[in-house]
């Protein structure tokens, strides 16, 4: 029998502990130990590892760099992780169809940086762009601040090449701006958490460079003035890029772990960012800021880099400042839609009170988006209950007020069990019915979406 | 099952004066924007979900074939019951039930004409992009099955960015729900945007759940003449590359140009081989700004005769003559067929003179206009279908002008789909494994093969 590690140059292939356990976990914590880790060059090899897998029914795991949310990238089953962190050339950038042809495996980061160079945009911007993949934000159909202007990786793609389970390769999609060719394959490989297939090519839109950025940050000394000042904003035709939202829990934690000014005393930040031609967001500015003000706001307003990014320190520091606060973080990642954030912010509160459990929320307000974080202490079975219990309630409200449970985070393996609150089984159905088609013998990515 | 057996059990859920089935009526429903023809066995137009549930159940136990119905503007024939069976026309299930102004979505029915949506929308300062040539006509639904697209795509993309969620009954007559009143949602496949685009093939559409936006202050529309096709390329490539992005960028050829003249005698000029259409919007500030950028570009690649429309009646004119370009191309001869090729932009010049180029060697008329700034070409073959000897001849053009797409990095439909008339060109495109796929996912969601069957794969 031929061995997995003669199929690729031993420096991309590898059996030994040693190796596989960095390849062990995602940003979740979940942990498990793969059979081998494989870090293929090329779209030939990746069919190569996936047929011999195929034929001996081993699970394979695609992966990025693992700062997925929902447990995506865990290998479980005993699987090979296929990384494609080696494949991660940018193969062209063309300006006048203002297309991109890139590599899975290249970081996002790195990409928005390339791009400006050339006074080009690509929107997409999970607050993880220095280190995640595009290939993982495709997979998981990233978002990030600038959604709620720009659309969500998913608006991006124009078209994929992909490597099916038994190693045979796919062109689906177009490369051009348009394209109503039979169902769209493209749209169903993307967010689809690499349980159909392998992406080993992404072609993306882009967008001429906007000219100009305003980054406003607003405190305020409540909730529901800052949740009124989000619909008054939206209201009055104003789209802005960016419209994040921090609560005093968050306020508090980052002010705790690595000071950047906000006073504690504050219960609610509202960080917005405008784009496009300098007048224009000049005007918008000014409307955005009287409307904060309106609702008993501080502002701080900034147009340089240099400044603009200061403002942004304390939305950035939340996510390490929150593994400081207690040992277990459950991060949830609901949508409501936009008029319901009030309601929702009321409710995480009562909550909180009622099962004595500390709840930190902060995120997209702007298009509903809040990631909901329990903290909690895995050791402590007694809290860790509560918690699951907190869960359980959150996604009920949100369902009830017309939301979702997964807005840009994906379903992996935190939120699985909880799908089918969610979904119609005759949704579900035709879900599973699909990942048959693809991956009859369920070994891409087992175990994750789908319980059981 | 004989007409008459289907009338009765039909007759049984739906009142008798919504059923259709004597010829003259039958033959309304017979035909689409296409040149092709099929007869229903019956029409159905139902009012509620409830009667589409029951047709539904009915015609998948007695396996008969359901072809869903909008406006029949489409042009691929996505319409047309090529099996014969029942035609579900969405006429009736046209009220549009919420637009949410603090959350920026509208909740309507398919049967809603899309031009409606867009005025109801707009009075409350709201805008919904999707905006085919045909909007005065054509259904949300219709919009849905293909996926329509529109002069505005360039900028504001196509049908599929403005679905939030769907509600669709599946053949054995289960309903379900996709996505959520949210604009992002990721919990599980993509249900949402797989339906869109499938023609009428898994399901009928019975609500729509659609994405609005803010309308846009201000907008300026230009027109510009040019001496060659070149010309007016490098102008639509030197736009997109001074950093401006459109609203639109429609391009017409001297045969268009000249059919439009005739046609409706507005005041072009007639020797010139190429025009654009160019329509910005957004802030005041912004639209004066790019307008500038605009002017410059255009006077610098050559174009003569550059237009800015001074009000809103002198806007409406320029439009009317674009959309006025396939009635007009239509009267040259007795048939259009009207293809939907779409490259890479950069492409548009080769695959036009290319277009040009065919005419020439099959010596047969043909007319390109479409959305220039995204590759999207609509060449329009004038002919005449009951000339078997020339449709030979129109046969080898279609299958060149794709072959030519496909060999430029492009696509065979950018925005009309797949339907009847491309079927047999898709497994070049999309390889084995790809038709393997559409196929496998049809027969997950409609084992019985009776939604609209003989469309896409
Ligand atoms: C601090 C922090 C902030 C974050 N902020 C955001 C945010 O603002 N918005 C947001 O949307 N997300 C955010 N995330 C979540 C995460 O970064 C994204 O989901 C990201 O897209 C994952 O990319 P990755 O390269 O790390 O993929 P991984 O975690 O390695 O993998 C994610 C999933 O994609 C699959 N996959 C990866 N590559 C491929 C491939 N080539 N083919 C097929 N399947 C593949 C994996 O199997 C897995 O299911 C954040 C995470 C962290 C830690
Ligand atoms: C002059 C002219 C200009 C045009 N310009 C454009 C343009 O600029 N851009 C563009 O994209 N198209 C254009 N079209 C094509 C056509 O108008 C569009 O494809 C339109 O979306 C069709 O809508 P309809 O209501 O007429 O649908 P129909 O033609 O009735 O149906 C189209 C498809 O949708 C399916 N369908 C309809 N309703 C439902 C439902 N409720 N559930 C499931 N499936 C359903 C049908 O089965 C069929 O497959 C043009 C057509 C004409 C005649």
């Amino acid at each position: 029998m031929k061995r997995l590690d003669s199929l690729l140059p031993p420096e991309r292939v590898s059996l030994f502990e040693e190796d596989t356990l960095c390849y062990s976990f995602d940003a979740t914590g979940i942990e498990e130990r793969p059979m081998a880790v494989a870090r293929p060059i090329s779209t030939d090899e990746v069919s190569t590892i996936m047929s011999y897998a195929y034929e001996r029914d081993i699970p394979i795991v695609p992966r990025g760099a693992g700062t997925g949310m929902s447990g995506g990238s865990v290998p479980l089953n005993n699987s090979i992780v296929l990384s494609f962190e080696r494949m991660n050339n940018l193969i062209d950038i063309d300006a006048s169809n203002l297309i991109a042809v890139v590599e899975p495996g290249v970081i996002n980061g790195h990409f928005q940086r390339d791009l400006e160079a050339l006074e080009l945009f690509y929107p997409p911007d999970p607050a993880s762009m220095d280190f995640c993949t595009l290939g993982g934000n495709v997979a998981e159909n990233a978002g990030g601040p600038r959604a709620l202007k720009y659309g969500v990786t998913r608006d991006y793609v124009l078209g994929l090449e992909i490597v099916m389970p038994d190693g045979k390769i796919a062109l689906i999609g177009t490369k051009t701006q348009k394209g109503v060719v039979g169902y769209d394959l493209t749209r169903l490989v993307v967010g689809s958490e690499g349980t159909l297939a392998a992406i080993t090519k992404i072609f993306l839109r882009l967008l001429p460079m906007p000219r100009a950025v305003i980054t406003l940050l607003a405190v305020f000394d409540s909730v529901d003035a800052s949740a009124r000042a989000v619909s008054k904003i939206i209201a009055s035709s104003i789209i802005p890029r960016t419209l994040e939202f921090m609560d005093r829990e968050s306020i508090k934690a980052v002010e705790a772990f690595k000071p950047t000014g906000l006073p504690t005393t504050a219960e609610a930040v509202l960080l917005i960012e405008v784009d496009g031609s300098p007048k224009a967001i000049k005007e918008d500015t000014d409307r955005i800021a009287s409307i904060c003000i309106a609702h008993k706001a501080d502002i701080q307003v900034a147009d340089e880099p240099s400044a603009r990014q200061r403002l942004w320190e304390a939305r950035r520091a939340i996510s390490p400042a929150l593994y400081r606060i207690s040992p277990t973080k459950i991060n949830e990642d609901i949508v409501v839609p936009r008029s319901k954030i009030p309601e929702m912010l009321a409710y995480l509160r009562r909550l909180s009170e009622d099962l004595n459990i500390r709840i930190v929320n902060f995120g997209h307000a702007g298009d509903g988006n809040i990631h909901v974080n329990i903290m909690t202490d895995r050791e402590n079975a007694e809290e860790f209950k509560r918690a699951g219990d907190a869960r359980r309630k959150i996604f009920e409200a949100a369902l009830k007020f017309g939301g979702t449970i997964s807005g840009e985070h994906g379903v992996g393996i935190t939120k699985a069990p909880f799908i089918p609150m969610e979904m119609h089984p005759a949704s579900l159905g035709m879900m599973k019915a699909i990942k048959r088609l693809f991956d009859p013998k369920g070994l891409m990515n087992p175990g994750k979406i789908f319980e059981g | 099952m004989a007409v008459k057996g289907i009338l009765e059990a039909i007759a049984r859920f739906i009142e008798k004066e919504h059923i259709l089935s004597c010829k003259e009526d039958l033959i309304c429903y017979s035909s689409d924007a296409t040149y092709h023809n099929a007869m229903p066995d019956v029409v159905v137009i139902p009012e509620e979900k409830r009667e589409i549930i029951q047709v539904l159940r009915f015609a998948n136990s007695e396996r008969i074939p359901v072809t869903p119905r909008g406006a029949g503007t489409g042009l691929s024939g996505g319409a047309l019951p090529v099996r014969g069976g029942i035609v579900l026309a969405t006429t009736r299930l046209n009220r549009i039930i919420d637009i949410d102004e603090s959350n920026l979505y509208a909740v309507v029915e398919p049967g809603v004409i899309t031009a409606s949506l867009h005025s109801e929308v707009e009075q409350r300062g709201l805008f919904y992009p999707p905006d085919p040539s045909s909007l005065r006509v054509c259904t949300i639904g219709g919009n849905l099955g293909h996926s329509a697209g529109g002069p505005r795509g360039l900028k504001y993309g196509i049908t599929r960015n403005y679905v939030m969620g769907l509600e669709v009954v599946l053949p054995q007559g289960k309903i379900i729900n996709t996505g959520a009143r949210t604009v992002k949602s990721v919990s599980g496949y993509d249900l949402t945007r797989l339906m869109t685009g499938s023609e009428g093939t898994l399901g009928v559409i019975t609500k729509a759940l659609l994405r609005l936006i803010p309308k846009p202050e201000a907008s300026m529309t230009f027109m510009a003449f040019f001496d060659s096709i070149s010309l007016a390329a490098d102008a639509v490539v030197g736009i997109i590359k001074k950093g401006i992005l459109p609203t639109s960028l429609e391009f017409m050829d001297g045969t268009t140009i000249k059919a439009i003249i005739q046609y409706k005698s507005i005041e072009l000029p007639e020797d010139a081989d190429a025009a654009l259409l160019i329509e910005v919007d957004g802030f005041e500030s912004e639209v004066k700004r790019q307008a500038a950028l605009l002017m410059d570009v255009l006077h610098g690649s050559g174009a003569r005769g550059i237009h800015s429309a001074k009000d809103k009646t002198e806007m409406e004119d320029m439009w009317n003559a674009r959309r006025m370009a396939l009635p007009a191309l239509s009267r040259i001869r007795p048939s259009t067929i009207l293809e939907d090729a779409t490259v890479p932009r950069h492409q548009v010049p080769i695959m036009v003179r290319a277009i040009q180029g065919l005419s020439i060697k099959y010596d047969i008329p043909i007319g390109i206009f479409g959305h220039a700034g995204d590759g999207n070409l609509h060449p329009t073959i004038l002919t005449d279908v009951h000339d078997k000897d020339e449709m030979e001849k129109v046969d080898k053009v279609i299958e060149e002008i794709f072959e030519i797409a496909l060999s430029l990095g492009g696509t065979l439909t950018g925005e009309h789909g797949i339907g009847v008339s491309k079927a047999r060109f898709l497994k070049k495109e999309i390889g084995e494994e790809g038709i393997r796929l559409m196929r496998a996912i049809r027969n997950i969601f409609d084992p019985n093969g009776i939604m609209n069957p003989g469309k896409i794969c």
